[in-house]
């Protein structure tokens, strides 16, 4: 039963992956990738792994479809049309997609009982956790004192990737005082019907 | 009247309960799935709402965009912080056990501190996203 | 016994619950335009919601996992109509036009 459950999740993430890929209209690609994050997020329930399919859920298909909303803003809401064939970019695609199918089949078999992972680093995790660290959550404990650096790692990228977005649509005048009176205006003239509503992005 | 008035009863219905979840989120993260991570996001996301129906002028009146560059900033000062603090009472850095008086206590706040900075991070960093993508228009031409 | 009815009664509610799901889809299928898609999702969504939950409550019996059910499915009946109301909002500034039946002239 769990089989038919599993089955059904993949192949519905499969059609959302071709249909993202086909449609024109952005806005229809926006709110695919949303159910496609919320389809990982019940894939992930399915494998056990609750905390990353919280994550999931909150960041793929709440935040990031806003966000991407407020970019068609910038963009526009078709697709533009290829303006040559992208036979280099294919090869390069084809290329590093079979090094990394054929370093996968070097991998331990998945969920086998004798992998390394199942032997040496989980055990001493499911089993020490209780009295080394005392938190009844392992995924936290595990998140935050034993692989802490990877954590402190994890929130510098994402502070970084945040650099990166300021860096690039630069925010200069606009976040001085002048902005206020400004957005204010453009929000009255949105709340007495002027223009298009229903959103900040104008 | 204005007639977005069932949008704006809703969200301000709605508002506090989204901050209530996200810092529920985040102090259970020790006894079910949550966290910073999370924690943050929904934090975040109670912000974004306020402002795609009150509008942007009164969303960085209310949470200034200074401010949250300055909050993606500071938590994760707070995360190494907590390492430097482990290391000054004389352990390795983001060594737990030596914060406080017994390992076990240790280990709750310093999870709980390095927790807190990522909450902080986090929400700081979606909610800058989202200013420097809102409120922009196509250039002509 | 009483694990039976309610096992009974949590089937019967999630069934309801997919069959007003699949008529929502169905609705939203062959709706000819944004405003009545609009209103076959939205309602059908909210009253399988609904029956779905009920029968989770049956399952969890009467504990607290009930009652965070119960305010699970209290805030969707506060923000699923809400979000079609904005829906619903945003097509008419945006100026899709309703479709109109076509009445012969008699």
């Amino acid at each position: 039963m769990d089989a038919v459950v599993d089955i059904t999740v993949l192949a519905l993430l499969g059609v959302t992956a071709v249909a993202l890929l086909r449609i024109r209209n952005l806005v229809a690609v926006v709110m695919l990738s949303g159910i496609y994050s919320l389809l990982c997020a019940a894939l992930y329930t399915m494998l056990d792994a609750v905390d990353v399919a919280f994550t999931e859920a909150a960041v793929g298909a709440g935040i990031s479809t806003v966000l991407m909303l407020g970019t068609l803003a910038l963009v526009g809401r078709e697709t533009k049309n290829p303006t040559r064939r992208p036979i280099l970019p294919m090869f390069v695609v084809l290329v590093t997609g079979g090094v990394l199918i054929y370093g996968t089949s070097e991998m331990p078999p998945f969920g086998a009982p004798d992998n390394p992972a199942h032997l040496h680093v989980a055990p001493r995790y499911v089993e020490e956790s209780g009295h080394e660290v005392g938190v009844p959550n392992i995924v936290t404990s595990v998140l935050a004192s034993y692989r802490g650096y990877d954590t402190m790692g994890e929130t510098t990228v994402i502070f970084t990737a945040l650099v990166g977005v300021l860096l690039l649509l630069a925010t200069g005048p606009r976040n001085r005082r002048p902005w206020s009176a400004d957005e204010r205006r453009a929000d009255r003239e949105t709340a007495e019907g002027k223009g298009t509503e229903g959103d900040a992005h104008g | 009247m204005d007639d977005r008035v069932i949008l704006r009863i809703g969200t301000k219905f709605l508002i506090p309960f989204i901050l209530l979840f996200a810092l529920y989120v985040q102090f259970h993260g020790d006894y079910g799935p949550g966290g910073g991570f999370q924690a943050g996001v929904i934090f975040a996301a109670a912000f974004v709402l306020y402002a795609l129906v009150y509008g942007l002028g009164r969303a960085k009146e209310v949470l200034p965009p200074g401010f949250v560059h300055t909050c993606s900033a500071l938590g994760v000062m707070i995360y190494a912080g907590t390492g430097v603090v482990t290391m000054l009472k004389g352990g390795l850095f983001l060594d737990y056990n030596v914060l406080l008086h017994d390992p076990h206590h240790g280990q709750h706040w310093g999870i709980f501190s390095v927790e807190f900075g990522v909450l902080v991070t986090v929400f700081g960093v979606m909610v800058s996203i989202f200013y420097a993508f809102a409120g922009r228009r196509r250039r002509e031409g | 016994m009483l694990g039976m009815v309610l096992d009974v009664l949590s089937w019967v509610s999630i069934l309801g619950g997919l069959f007003f799901m699949l008529v929502g889809t169905v609705g939203v299928l062959r709706m000819p335009d944004v405003y009545t898609r609009l209103h076959a999702a939205g309602m059908t969504d909210t009253l399988g919601a609904g029956f779905l939950i009920l029968g989770m409550c049956f399952q969890t019996g009467f504990t607290l996992l009930t009652l965070r059910l119960l305010l699970v499915y209290a805030f969707l009946l506060f923000t699923s109509p809400i979000g079609t109301h904005a829906l619903a909002r945003a097509a008419l500034s945006g100026k899709v036009e309703p479709y109109r039946a076509h009445v012969d002239e008699e």
